[in-house]
């Protein structure tokens, strides 16, 4: 069922993926930010601050998503034993921890003009710490421990057990008075933010989206050929 | 023109700091995953060099990925 993951067959494709991403992505990323930073018009209240929006909603995003992936991954290599799912979650985790400390960053930033504030104890950004915090232990566990099954079981466990967090973090702004807005683009109903402002948003998130995939191709090529290198000793 | 892209009205610092901050964070991050990558295919390939002639034709004839490595690596040099 899941031979298309397997390792033999990804492989051939990386290489091509990683040359496709690379020929696209500078002209992608150009777009994005001229309509990020120049074209996309400033908020009527929060100026041209809202522009920090960019970044910082598609690493949320990013952040969030990368978690509940590695969540889902690490559930059915608890349960099914696919020794590949474990490379891709490992692969993955670096670059969702990356987004979520820009996503907790770059909010602290915007912060400063919209709230008077860099940081305020609000449940929004306690839970996206809690959610850096967890992603921290599932890399660390990888590196502490050279026992791969032991890794694996105990970075398993910490991202079901952190994937209770996801839910938390969601619906922080709407169980708990806080600072941080309410969600405004929804994918069940409509959402309040204008065309104008959605149409760049989703570029960067797109191009964002794109960096990830080619930084995850190139660290799970990267196992692939650590696992490879320590088969070859034993010959 | 280019002033008011700079200063956006007072948010310049705020705006240009976050875009500048994740840029940098995704260019440095790049870097090091590619610096990784080269290193363990260089790694990889002497190790397949170490090999004697026999056993070097068998890890090239039953592995599908060896041969891909090589190929990769010898592209960058």
């Amino acid at each position: 069922m899941f031979n298309i993951f397997h390792n033999s067959n990804l492989f051939k494709w990386i290489e091509k993926l990683i040359y496709f991403i690379n020929s696209i992505f500078f002209i992608l990323l150009l777009v994005a930010l001229s309509f990020a930073l120049i074209l996309s018009p400033a908020d009527y209240l929060q100026g041209d601050s809202v522009r920090i929006m960019y970044v910082h909603v598609p690493a949320a995003w990013i952040g969030l998503a990368s978690f509940s992936f590695i969540a889902l991954l690490s559930l059915i290599n608890f349960i099914f034993k696919i020794k590949y799912f474990s490379l891709i979650t490992k692969s993955i985790a670096p670059i969702g921890l990356m987004f979520t400390c820009i996503a907790i960053i770059t909010g602290s930033i915007w912060g400063q003009p919209t709230w008077g504030t860099f940081w305020a104890w609000d449940a929004r950004i306690i839970s996206m710490s809690i959610l850096a915090f967890f992603y921290f232990l599932f890399i660390c566990v990888h590196k502490l421990f050279s026992d791969q099954e032991i890794a694996d079981r105990i970075s398993s466990i910490i991202a079901i057990f952190g994937a209770i967090n996801i839910p938390i973090i969601k619906y922080s702004v709407n169980w708990w008075n806080t600072l941080h807005q309410p969600a405004s683009i929804k994918i069940l109903g409509s959402s309040t933010i204008h065309s104008s402002m959605l149409l760049p948003l989703f570029l960067m998130f797109f191009v964002l989206i794109l960096y990830c995939a080619l930084i995850f191709l190139m660290k799970y090529k990267t196992e692939i050929i650590r696992i490879k290198k320590k088969n070859l000793k034993r010959l | 023109m280019i002033k008011d892209l700079i200063l956006m009205n007072g948010y310049g610092v705020y705006v240009w700091s976050s875009f500048i901050i994740t840029l940098f964070t995704c260019v440095a991050v790049y870097l090091k995953t590619l610096k990784t990558l080269k290193k363990y295919e260089k790694e990889f390939a002497s190790e397949i060099e170490k090999l004697s002639v026999e056993k070097k034709k068998i890890v090239l004839k039953n592995s599908k990925i060896a041969p891909q490595v090589l190929s990769s690596y010898n592209k960058t040099l």
